[in-house]
């Protein structure tokens, strides 16, 4: 703590509504007293532009070299402040904020009360001021390159969208075709296309771009190393590649399964999957016999999802067109929370098919190489309807593609109870995982319809231009920082970081540290705490200013 | 020697900025009362508080330590309220071992927007910290 | 490495009655490593006798320090300033770096705040397991480099004994029987024929204790 300080203290009214309750001359006046405090100010509204040009010509004038504010929460106003303070040539982080709005005055209707404990938090504030200590900047470079894992239409649509926005492409794919799906459905929901016209166009205007590498039959080995500079091993037959990423982007979408177990019976020659059913529907003219009626069930495993809806709804139109059969659909409930899913559903009923709805799930039974179903219709106050039909198409389940275990666990990317990946956040960051620089797009890690999935992959793609366009990002240099005199190399910090932001380096040619990825830090602190030798600091949260602000705890 | 003061307890709040600390701002924007004498301080997660502070708290002759963190599951860093509510178990022990009682030290979870949760937590402990010292002998 | 465990804080405590002033000094090597004597637990534990004593009125002066490796005389003399301070010194090292301590500065009590239990390693975070006996006559490079010694109950150098049940131990059917592991182990290296080795008992007396070894400083 350096003894000859000059802390500036700003306190703030807000415009005239909190000086009703608390007189800020007696603070202004307690505050001058203290040995290290240089100069206290007033103002009536620190958001205003007026009062922070003159906060700026105080700082420069007097020579203040620490800022407190007493103001609203710093969850509003931090950021502005610390650039304002940056504009009058102080380091942004000589900043410490005291909440005297939200958490004072806002909460304590008793308003000595409050202003005691105003006086507190500012006293808590200028016991932090008192240990900040610079942050500055450096830039990282970055390698301007990008790897899409998984070459479906997410992995195609978002290398075409990477490769709009000028950023080198290597598309990998671990089947012998680009396309995944695509190549497998007769239909597709909401776009009207053929899928495997859509898929010819996509791969032309893939082949046309210069700067897109797809490769197939390539699977990823490993990736080590950080954002903005990962390590790419990918196996190719029997050769393996090795290359530099500034950012990668998983697109492996997901793969089904049937759930004998849920329904109690086996697959057979008229109880098939979506799967089996659409290659029926691409070459009717393979199909020897037409089925007379044919039925979709939903809902008999667990709670089933928008991709099985959309798959009921979108092959139930197509039976009803290419085989002209009668066609119903028995369901629990049906979700139709994507785009136009609702009006595509009555296209479905004004197209003729028919909709169950039960509530006990209906019994299937076998009957002279046809089916019969029993189910209770709840529409119908649960009338028992008894329905012969030749052809009963079940319900698959959305499962994450094999390995993604191996590969969460060998990169440390979470996976969320279902075992596809976890979101950052679910409704904020649906692309961004827990790793800097590694981001998701499609249905690898949600449950989406086609729609959402090529929105994702434009997403995405700006997630990757935002990081890699200028070839170098501005960081914050060591703000959280292993003194590698003091490191034991235990690995703690290495093994708990959620980040993936700690490497293990050589200094002066021998001892073995372990270094902070000031790139891919999150400032969350664990390591701060979790390192057995005290050896991380953590720059604008240190233990330093947390025990500090404890001091001024009595008031 | 700090004399503790039975009708206002001292009690530090450690908030998380992702979840708690919006909570008291939310607390504030619905003006919601709670009782004045906790004191707040704001770290980037639950998980970058340890055992060590809170004993700290203690001896700078707080009564109480509160600390709040993101839900379990939705823990921006993962695991850091599971290792804020593991150091939490650890110095309960550690007060223990040294006759202070184990129930002021305590963890809680909330999410960014409950304002009123803060706000109950708030006054539930302030009433557990003054029973708890209205049992303790004076001095 | 060494493995150490704190003793329960009532056994410091009654180690500790009467002195005013206490150098609490931590480790910065094993110790630290699996969380029982370095920086943050000097700190914690002092923390927690200040708190102890606060009730009292007698709460006693505490320095904390910690020195890289308190079984290095020089490291350990460098504190002679705190030391001269202090009634007595409470050590957070293992048993090697208390008895440093009370050698270096033999007119002050030097009290051992951890149990010194073992030589092991990390498991995963949190777990410490023992692996070596230190017997002075390693021969894991017949047991494929898992020791029958640290891991068989029966410590057989020429197991598994008749008890052996499915991989795990008759004597604690929690533990796996080393010497299936053993076998697992030179099975994979190709070197059973091992297994077909009778070994005559060991030299017991492989390092007489107290150890010590020399050698010339070239």
């Amino acid at each position: 703590m350096d003894k000859d300080l000059k802390l500036g203290i700003f306190l703030c009214d807000c415009g005239g509504t909190l000086s009703k309750d608390i007189d800020f001359s007696l603070i202004k006046t307690k505050l001058d007293k203290l040995p290290d405090v240089t100069f206290v100010n007033i103002g009536h509204g620190l958001c205003l532009k007026a009062a922070r040009e003159a906060m700026q010509k105080d700082i420069k004038d007097k020579g203040i070299d620490r800022v407190v504010i007493a103001a609203c929460s710093p969850e509003f106003c931090e950021n502005d402040f610390m650039n304002v303070i940056q504009a009058a040539g102080l380091n942004p982080y000589l900043l410490s904020i005291a909440n005297i709005r939200e958490q004072c005055f806002w909460a304590h209707p008793d308003k000595e009360k409050a202003a005691q404990k105003a006086i507190a938090q500012i006293g808590m504030a200028i016991s932090k001021a008192r240990f900040l200590e610079p942050v500055e900047q450096a830039e990282a470079p970055v390698t301007k390159e990008v790897l899409v894992i998984g070459g479906g239409i997410t992995g195609i649509q978002t290398a075409i969208e990477l490769s709009n926005l000028n950023l080198k492409t290597t598309l990998i794919e671990k089947e012998a075709a680009l396309g995944g799906k695509l190549n497998r459905l007769a239909s597709l929901y909401p776009i009207q296309a053929i899928p495997q016209e859509l898929l010819a166009t996509k791969l032309k205007q893939l082949a046309e771009r210069q700067n897109i590498d797809a490769l197939t039959s390539a699977e990823l080995i490993d990736i080590s190393g950080e954002v903005g500079n990962f390590t790419a091993r990918i196996k190719r037959g029997k050769k393996e590649l090795e290359r530099n990423f500034g950012a990668i982007i998983f697109t492996t979408g997901y793969d089904t399964k049937f759930s004998n177990q849920a329904y109690g019976f086996e697959l057979s020659d008229i109880i098939i999957t979506p799967s089996q059913l659409e290659p029926m529907l691409m070459s009717t003219s393979e199909v020897k016999e037409i089925p007379g009626r044919v039925c979709f069930i939903l809902d008999v495993g667990d709670e089933h999802s928008r991709v099985s809806t959309i798959s009921a709804l979108r092959n139930a139109l197509g039976v009803r067109q290419k085989f002209g059969s009668e066609v119903s659909i028995l369901c629990r409930n049906l979700k139709v929370d994507s785009a136009t899913l609702e009006s595509f559903y009555r296209d479905c009923r004004s197209q003729g098919v028919l909709f169950i709805k039960f509530d006990k799930p209906p019994k299937i039974s076998n009957e002279d190489g046809r089916i019969r179903i029993e189910v209770e219709d709840i529409l119908m106050a649960g009338q028992p309807i008894s329905l012969p039909c030749d052809l009963l198409v079940v319900e698959e389940t959305s499962v994450p593609p094999r390995d993604s275990d191996v590969l969460s666990s060998a990169l440390n990317i979470g996976l969320g109870p279902q075992g596809f990946y976890q979101e950052n956040n679910v409704h904020l960051y649906p692309t961004l995982s827990n790793r800097e620089g590694i981001f998701f797009a499609g249905n690898c890690h949600a449950d989406l319809d086609m729609m959402r999935a090529l929105t994702e992959a434009s997403n995405v793609a700006l997630n990757a231009y935002q990081l890699l366009s200028q070839g170098k990002v501005t960081v914050e240099a060591e703000r959280v920082a292993i003194d590698p005199g003091k490191c034991r190399f235990c690995l703690t910090c290495i093994r708990a970081c959620p980040h993936h932001a700690i490497r293990d380096v050589r200094v002066n040619h021998e001892k073995m540290v372990a270094q902070i990825v000031d790139l891919a830090c999150q400032g969350c602190g664990i390591c701060t705490v979790v390192c057995p030798a005290k050896a991380i600091k953590f720059k604008d949260w240190s233990d330093d200013q947390i025990l500090a602000e404890l001091e001024l705890v009595e008031g | 020697m700090k004399v503790q003061k039975a009708t206002s307890p001292n009690i530090i709040a450690f908030c998380c900025a992702q979840s708690a600390y919006q909570a008291a701002d939310a607390a504030g924007f619905m003006r919601l009362s709670y009782p004045d004498n906790i004191r707040v301080i704001r770290v980037p997660c639950a998980g970058r508080i340890d055992v060590l502070h809170i004993l700290k708290a203690f001896e700078k002759g707080v009564d109480g330590v509160l600390v709040l963190g993101c839900h379990e599951e939705a823990c921006r860093h993962l695991l850091g309220n599971i290792r804020a509510k593991n150091r939490v178990q650890k110095a309960k022990s550690l007060l223990q071992e040294v006759g202070i009682d184990g129930r002021r030290v305590e963890m809680f979870t909330l999410a960014p927007n409950q304002g009123p949760r803060f706000a109950t937590i708030a006054s539930e402990m302030t009433e557990r910290i003054k029973e708890l010292d209205s049992m303790k002998p004076q001095g | 490495m060494i493995i150490a465990q704190r003793k329960p804080l009532e056994d410091i405590e009654a180690m500790l009655t009467g002195y005013k002033k206490l150098l609490v000094l931590g480790c910065g090597t094993c110790v630290t490593i699996c969380w029982a004597g370095g920086e943050k637990e000097v700190a914690i534990l002092a923390s927690q006798l200040r708190l102890a004593s606060k009730k009292d009125g007698n709460e006693p002066l505490t320095l904390e320090a910690t020195v890289e490796r308190q079984c290095e005389k020089e490291l350990v003399e460098a504190l002679k300033g705190s030391v001269q301070q202090v009634d007595a010194v409470l050590s957070t090292a293992c048993g090697a770096g208390v008895q440093t301590v009370a050698e270096l500065f033999p007119d002050t009590p030097v009290y051992p705040a951890l149990n010194t239990m073992f030589v092991g390693m990390p498991d995963r975070e949190g777990v410490w397991l023992e692996n070596c006996r230190t017997c002075g006559d390693c021969f894991l490079d017949r047991t494929g480099g898992i020791c029958p010694i640290v891991r068989c109950a029966k410590g057989l150098l020429n197991g598994p004994c008749g008890g052996t049940n499915n991989g795990k131990c008759e004597v604690d059917p929690e533990k796996d029987c080393a010497w299936t592991l053993i076998y697992r182990r030179l099975d994979q290296q190709g070197r059973l024929d091992l297994m077909r080795k009778y070994y005559p008992p060991r030299n017991f007396q492989a390092v007489i204790r107290p150890g010590k070894i020399e050698a010339l400083p070239a």
